[in-house]
């Protein structure tokens, strides 16, 4: 199945990148730290329990493989992956697409905002070297 | 962009009368916070993205959350824990609230958020500061769709999306503790159950394979 080759593959990618430790069963998943504290965020115990952890890993990897490949059979005409797609994909789900849209507005925001302080730190360089010079 | 009506509204519309009695909590909001915050004094929103710059210590500014709230966790919070009453010395780290610049939405949350204890007030910190690590999920995406470059909004809206698919199947395991009258920690036969409901919601992708002809 693809879904446990990309699952696997991706545990051992993270598992290839952290040090290896002495205990043998050392598949701590994806994302087993962020996921503790998302799932206390979310109503779980503040210390959530590791076969907890590991299964919720293990369905938001599923999930998020489904997604993207349903994302590139509906994009697959473009040839590339884009955001549509996905937008697209959760358009029946209202909490998620709201949510998707506020961060990628969000998203835009910042990017303005970096444009407008680099090019603000440009004016204020421009304006002290003018005041050095006179 | 449609507003759907706001979980978050609607609990606490419904959790006015549960939430605890006497909790004043002073919003001292952190003194270092406005300073550390890059940017954003110009803007009244900074993305929860950027939270691997300033996860450890700073405090995360992010616009509305409204809608990305699924659970209603005052209700859970008010069931759950055993009503600690000390909140002299809450230190409320949250410092802004600006909500998509919208001053009855603002006025909302800051009443509702006046009123946490110190559990709900660190459970809702938890929830506004977690996230998936971009570098992670890039990983994870250039492996699913075996090409190298995953664009950063990708990444960001993937993140999203899976942020508010924890929330849903963790809420609905809480659901189905409470049917079975279980309490602690979640087990993962209630992860599974959930999932399976979701699945039956169709809430969940389901492969569509053509199964016309089978």
């Amino acid at each position: 199945m693809s879904n446990s080759a990309a699952g696997t593959s991706s545990k051992t990618r993270a598992a290839s990148s952290q040090p290896s430790e002495p205990s043998s069963k050392r598949r701590r998943g994806v994302f087993h730290r962020e996921l503790q504290h998302m799932m206390y965020g979310f109503g779980d115990d503040p210390n959530p329990l590791p076969e907890s952890v590991a299964l919720m890993d293990d369905i938001v990897v599923e999930y998020i493989t489904e997604l993207v490949h349903k994302a590139q059979d509906i994009g697959s005409q473009r040839g590339k992956l884009s955001v549509e797609d996905f937008l697209y994909l959760i358009r029946k789900d209202a909490p998620k697409l709201n949510r998707c849209t506020e961060l990628l507005s969000m998203n835009e925001e910042l990017k303005q905002a970096r444009k407008l302080f680099e090019h603000d730190d440009e004016n204020l360089r421009k304006t002290f070297e003018d005041d050095a010079d006179g | 962009m449609k507003q759907s009506k706001d979980p978050f509204e609607a609990a606490f519309e419904a959790a006015f009368e549960e939430s605890p009695p006497e909790s004043p909590i002073e919003t001292e909001p952190d003194p270092d916070a406005d300073t550390e915050i890059p940017i954003s004094n110009s803007l009244n929103s900074q993305p929860i993205h950027t939270n691997e710059e300033e996860e450890d210590n700073h405090v995360k500014n992010t616009t509305s959350i409204n809608t990305a709230i699924t659970t209603t966790k005052n209700n859970n919070n008010n069931k759950d824990d055993e009503e600690d009453e000390e909140e002299d010395n809450m230190d409320v780290e949250l410092a802004k609230f600006p909500t998509a610049g919208d001053p009855h939405k603002m006025a909302k949350m800051q009443a509702i958020l006046s009123q946490f204890t110190e559990e709900q007030m660190s459970r809702y910190e938890s929830f506004r500061r977690a996230g998936f690590q971009k570098a992670n999920m890039k990983r994870l995406l250039a492996s699913i769709t075996g090409s190298q470059k995953i664009s950063i909004p990708i990444t960001i809206a993937v993140s999203g999306i899976a942020k508010v698919f924890v929330g849903e199947v963790v809420e609905a395991a809480r659901t189905i503790m409470k049917e079975r009258k279980e309490s602690g920690p979640i087990r993962p036969c209630h992860l599974r159950e959930a999932h399976r409901r979701l699945k039956l919601e169709g809430k969940i992708f389901k492969r569509t394979t053509s199964r016309l002809f089978r």
